[in-house]
């Protein structure tokens, strides 16, 4: 992975250096205070923004012709969606524009408001029905925790603001809204369109919208009734539609789980899931192929059908993404806006081109934009506005440079054939690997079971040379020196205790008197101070030359324990040495 | 007769033919401001985006032009090297009003002027900034300065605003009209050079 970024990064030195000439800096405003979304920006002879202005003012429909604000109107809540359609055959062909804003629709013709469309209301929870028709004599608490465990979901207006009050405040809260009934509406999420029944350019279409309750709603052009709708297992957030309504089409919408559902006419439901490893920040789709871009620094692709085509690993986090369709060149690329001011070009998994910006771009659309049809329109985090114009005689060069495999993968090595043994032991393997397995498995429980009992033995008598003792932990190890017959044992003890002292230790040594003479062999310890190591000499005199060594035992033993707190067993060396006399 | 003519015909360069190339972005008003320079028996009235080229002919006292309306439309420009040859002299018109295009003019005009065909001749170039009428126009001043005319050292031009839906200074005889005098005079001494270069190489031998 490593490896495939640091490609990844040298590659993009090499495309940014020779394609920096490719787009013409048409134009740049730091300051236009245009803040939006690719889902909010359409174009066309104009370029159409929903401004999400700042804080909750300043939301408008912004109209640029050329580099100059033709217009502006407020819009009362923020948008979350905008697209151009043709809802009628009349002529001029002059598209209308769908805002999408809460529950409802503006549609603008000409740049006038000339309709609003609100989404039909959801069904109301007969129980909420019923405590609201109660509301005025009853008390929360009778109905609330009732009503809480029963209606999972969002409650309707305007009983969730009752549920939510103190009690000295329903009664005015009651006697304000008792006039309303109750209603749940939903707001849109997403916003697209769909061709009714031809393929032109600018055949009428249908508008395909998200909502929050989970649905997906495709309306009328013309009535705005609904012509179909379709439920979703979480809320979608982006959306794309291809086809036409009255053939055949598809729906492709990402959804606030993380996963990818499309979804076909003639079902209710979605036909393909995608689950995503991380939440998609961008969708688009090129052909028949969505590219995801996803949260996690990638960009994905699959098939219609979800299937996974390919994965790439992209410098910095994916701020937004768009599709760079140039109909008069037939090419087709995904633009994504990553968050290190950057926007990459990608056909397939190939990187052609950056375009680096002077800050980072937070919604991407490229089209025709007055009279040039390759303009790449994008706006800024702090409101910028950034047009570029494809160069008349720009190239993207298809030259593979995606960070593949190394060349080395492919040259075949000499590998020697497979021996007779090295077959049979496969077919073996093949074979019997379950009662391998299980052998092996019970071969590894029997070894864990017999070192937890030596361990348990060892704690129980004191055999390690560490204190189990949680009083004393005390630790210990040995050191022995010289040739022979005369030794030196250095004990090292150490308190490791975090500052309690330990007192009234002493030591004694287990050994073969025939064999060893030691002096002392028993005696106390000072008290040890914790932290500290305290080296311990004792001297061992070997008594005979016969070349036989054995064991020295050495006990940490404390006052009034008759089991010691520490054993070693000193492994003593072979006497090389003659006595002196 | 003009003091050009009496000059052309001093030099015996009566009835020249001069092909001029009139280059620059679709919707530009090319074809607009050819149209104003054909007598007005000759002018039409609706003028459409141009496809390809067309050849438009005309006459003064003392020459007789053949101007090339080239189309300005992207996929038509690359038509345009292919005239570079035969032209002698130039017309560049820019839509002043269209200031997000004017970094296209500016590319086109570049490509146009570092073409084999072109980089080393000293060919005259009028410019045009067209539309003044408009309300945001920007002035020729800014226009020139946007398309970096000060780097064009080798080759005689001058640019003027121009209103070609109103023909404003042909009928009254000032910028328009001075422009096109001007692009006379300097189309002129391009020809007297080479003539005295002629002359001069006679000398010698
Ligand atoms: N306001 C204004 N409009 C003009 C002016 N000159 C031309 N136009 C208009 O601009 C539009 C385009 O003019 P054309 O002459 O067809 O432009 P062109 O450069 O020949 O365009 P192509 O043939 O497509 O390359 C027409 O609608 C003209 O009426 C002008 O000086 N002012
Ligand atoms: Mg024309």
């Amino acid at each position: 992975y490593r490896a495939a970024i640091e490609t990844e990064k040298r590659i993009c030195g090499l495309v940014a250096t020779d394609s920096c000439t490719r787009w013409l800096d048409a134009h740049y405003d730091p300051v236009a205070n245009l803040y939006t979304f690719s889902s909010c920006i359409g174009n066309g002879d104009s370029l159409v923004v929903g401004d999400l202005g700042t804080g909750a003012c300043n939301i408008k429909l912004k109209v640029y012709k050329g580099t100059s604000l033709v217009s502006e109107n407020t819009l009362l809540d923020l948008p979350t969606g905008l697209v151009s359609f043709h809802m009628d055959q009349h002529e001029p062909r002059t598209p209308a524009i769908a805002v999408a804003s809460g529950p409802f629709i503006y549609v603008y013709k000409n740049l006038r408001p000339y309709f609003k469309f609100t989404l039909p209301p959801l069904e109301v929870n007969p129980l909420e029905q019923e405590v609201w028709t109660q509301a005025k004599e009853v008390r929360r608490e009778r109905y609330g925790p009732h009503l809480h465990t029963s209606c999972s979901r969002r409650f309707s207006f305007p009983l969730g603001r009752f549920l939510m009050l103190d009690p000295q405040e329903m009664e005015t809260y009651v006697n304000l809204h008792k006039q309303q009934p109750l209603r749940r509406q939903t707001v849109i999420t997403c916003i697209s369109t769909l061709k009714k029944n031809m393929a032109e350019e600018d055949a009428v279409s249908c508008l395909v919208i998200g909502a929050e309750s989970k649905d997906i709603y495709v309306l009328d052009p013309e009535a705005f009734t609904v012509l179909s709708k379709m439920s979703l297992p979480s809320v979608p957030t982006l959306i794309d539609v291809t086809g036409q309504f009255d053939v055949e089409f598809r729906i492709t919408v990402a959804c606030r789980n993380g996963n990818i559902y499309i979804l076909r006419r003639d079902s209710p439901k979605p036909k393909y899931c995608i689950e995503l490893t991380s939440h998609p920040v961008g969708l688009v789709r090129i052909g028949k192929n969505v590219v995801v871009g996803c949260a996690q620094e990638t960009l994905l692709s699959y098939t219609q059908k979800g299937k996974k085509l390919w994965t790439v690993y992209l410098p910095a986090p994916v701020m937004t993404m768009g599709l760079m369709d140039h109909h008069t060149r037939g090419f087709q690329a995904v633009l994504v806006g990553l968050s290190n001011c950057q926007v990459q070009l990608y056909r397939d998994k190939n990187l052609l081109n950056i375009v680096k910006t002077p800050d980072v771009v937070t919604s991407i659309c490229f089209g025709r934009f007055g009279r040039e049809d390759g303009s790449l329109i994008m706006t800024t985090k702090g409101g910028g506005l950034i047009v570029k114009i494809l160069k008349r005689t720009a190239v993207f060069d298809d030259r593979d440079t995606a960070p593949g495999p190394p060349l080395a993968q492919s040259i075949r090595l000499n590998v020697p054939k497979k021996t007779k043994l090295y077959v049979d032991q496969t077919m073996r393997e093949r074979e019997n690997a379950v009662a391998m397995h299980r052998a092996f498995q019970m071969d590894l429980s029997r070894l864990r079971l017999a070192s937890a009992r030596a361990y348990v033995k060892a704690l129980e008598s004191s055999l390690t040379p560490m204190s189990a003792s949680l009083s004393e932990p005390l630790k210990m190890n040995a050191v022995v020196q010289g040739l022979g017959p005369s030794f030196k044992l250095t004990l090292n003890v150490q308190n490791t205790a975090a500052c309690r002292p330990v007192m009234n230790l002493a030591v004694s040594f287990l050994y073969d008197e025939a064999l060893y003479s030691m002096r002392p062999s028993f005696f106390k310890i000072p008290l040890l101070v914790p932290g500290l190591n305290y080296p311990i000499d004792a001297f061992v005199e070997c008594l005979v030359d016969k070349g036989i060594s054995d064991i020295i035992k050495v006990f940490v033993l404390q006052q009034g324990k008759s089991a010691p707190l520490l054993t070693a067993h000193i492994n003593m060396p072979v006497s090389e040495g003659l006595p002196l006399n | 007769m003009g003091l050009f003519d009496k000059l052309a015909g001093w030099l015996g360069l009566k009835k020249k033919e001069v092909n001029v190339l009139c280059l620059g972005l679709d919707n530009s008003g090319k074809t607009t401001i050819i149209n104003q320079l054909k007598p007005s028996n000759a002018q039409t009235q609706d003028i459409v985006p141009t496809i390809g080229f067309s050849i438009e002919k005309f006459k003064t006292s003392s020459l007789s032009f053949t101007v090339f309306d080239m189309s300005g439309q992207g996929r038509y420009r690359n038509l345009w090297e292919h005239y570079y040859k035969e032209g002698q002299a130039i017309i560049f018109v820019i839509d002043s009003g269209d200031k997000l295009r004017m970094v296209v003019a500016k590319e086109e005009l570049d490509t146009l002027l570092n073409h084999p065909d072109i980089k080393h001749r000293r060919i005259p170039i009028l410019f045009f900034a067209n539309k003044m009428d408009l309300r945001d126009a920007l002035s020729s001043v800014k226009v020139s300065q946007l398309l970096c005319l000060e780097n064009i050292k080798d080759k005689p031009w001058h640019i003027c605003a121009s209103d070609a839906l109103k023909g404003e200074g042909l009928q009254e005889g000032n910028k328009f009209s001075s422009c096109l005098a001007l692009f006379h005079i300097e189309m002129h001494l391009g020809i007297i050079g080479r003539i005295i270069v002629v002359k001069l190489a006679l000398v010698v031998k």
